[in-house]
């Protein structure tokens, strides 16, 4: 009686996979355990206290994707720090932390200024948003300079602004919070008549909280507005399990 | 994933391959008989 050759075929792949497990079950325990090793000393070399690399599958089978856990306390960029070095270490496969959701899609820190701000901020430099004493109105005098910062805002655009207000020590501390509060709205207004979506504008003010480095608290050049854009790009699932910070 | 799984996936990737190739260089005579 002659053997069909899709039986043939099949035997063939149930022979290749036992072979695989008869292959591996004798090497994984050295090999997982020579990961480890280089895995530990690459997360004491990155900074990461506290972290250790699981190389287990959830059955507990010797795996080469490390779950992560602890270091719970260390920043972002600590932890993809860390992440990125297991992943570096050769024979390793997706690194998962144990207690993060997402995958990030590159090592970068997820909180990065935009070039528009060093643009703004250059703009701010030598001049400022000036307004009528005591108040929240803005002096037509820096109609140009605002029509200047939302063309620089405008490459932004999908990113959060903050703008706030700083004034200086002088007079009581409510109503410098409320003023420079007030100014901050101003200009986010202002920004609004430009053309800058107001959803991506955040207003807030500080009084004389925090005042410039250097300066007396009272220094008249305390009054000030600042911007800082805060990206905020969606998070995107990927399918290649590049190392993050969670 | 364990180990032994990545091995028998990748083994069977190359057995599966070698059956393709081995059929499309001397097998097809036998599956294509005019």
């Amino acid at each position: 009686m002659p053997i069909r050759p899709s039986f043939v075929i099949v035997a063939g792949a149930l022979l290749t996979g036992a072979s695989a497990y008869l292959l591996a079950e004798p090497v994984a325990p050295d090999f997982i355990a020579g990961l480890e090793a280089q895995s530990a000393e690459a997360i004491d070399d990155a900074g990461g206290q506290g972290v250790t690399a699981r190389f287990a599958s959830a059955t507990g089978a010797p795996s080469r994707h490390p779950l992560l856990s602890g270091g719970e306390r260390l920043d972002e960029t600590t932890r993809a720090k860390v992440a990125r070095a297991v992943y570096d270490v050769p024979g390793v496969g997706g690194v998962v932390w144990s207690d993060g959701t997402v995958r990030a899609e590159s090592d970068e820190p997820t909180y990065q200024p935009l070039h528009c701000q060093e643009d703004v901020e250059g703009l701010l430099r030598t001049r400022s948003i000036r307004f009528e004493e005591a108040s929240s109105a803005i002096l037509p005098a820096s109609r140009i300079l605002l029509d200047e910062v939302a063309d620089a805002l405008r490459p932004c655009l999908g990113s959060i602004i903050a703008i706030t207000g700083h004034t200086d020590q002088s007079g009581a501390e409510p109503g410098n919070l409320a003023l420079s509060m007030d100014r901050a709205r101003a200009v986010r207004e202002a920004l609004v008549r430009r053309g800058i979506p107001r959803d991506g504008l955040r207003a807030s003010g500080v009084g004389s909280s925090q005042p410039v480095d250097g300066l007396a608290p009272t220094d008249p050049a305390n009054r000030r507005i600042e911007f800082s854009v805060i990206r905020t790009e969606p998070l995107r699932p990927t399918p290649v399990d590049t190392p993050g910070a969670r | 994933m364990p180990l032994w799984f990545e091995l028998a996936a990748l083994m069977l990737v190359a057995y599966v391959a070698g059956i393709g190739i081995g059929w499309a260089l001397w097998g097809r005579h036998v599956t294509h008989k005019e």
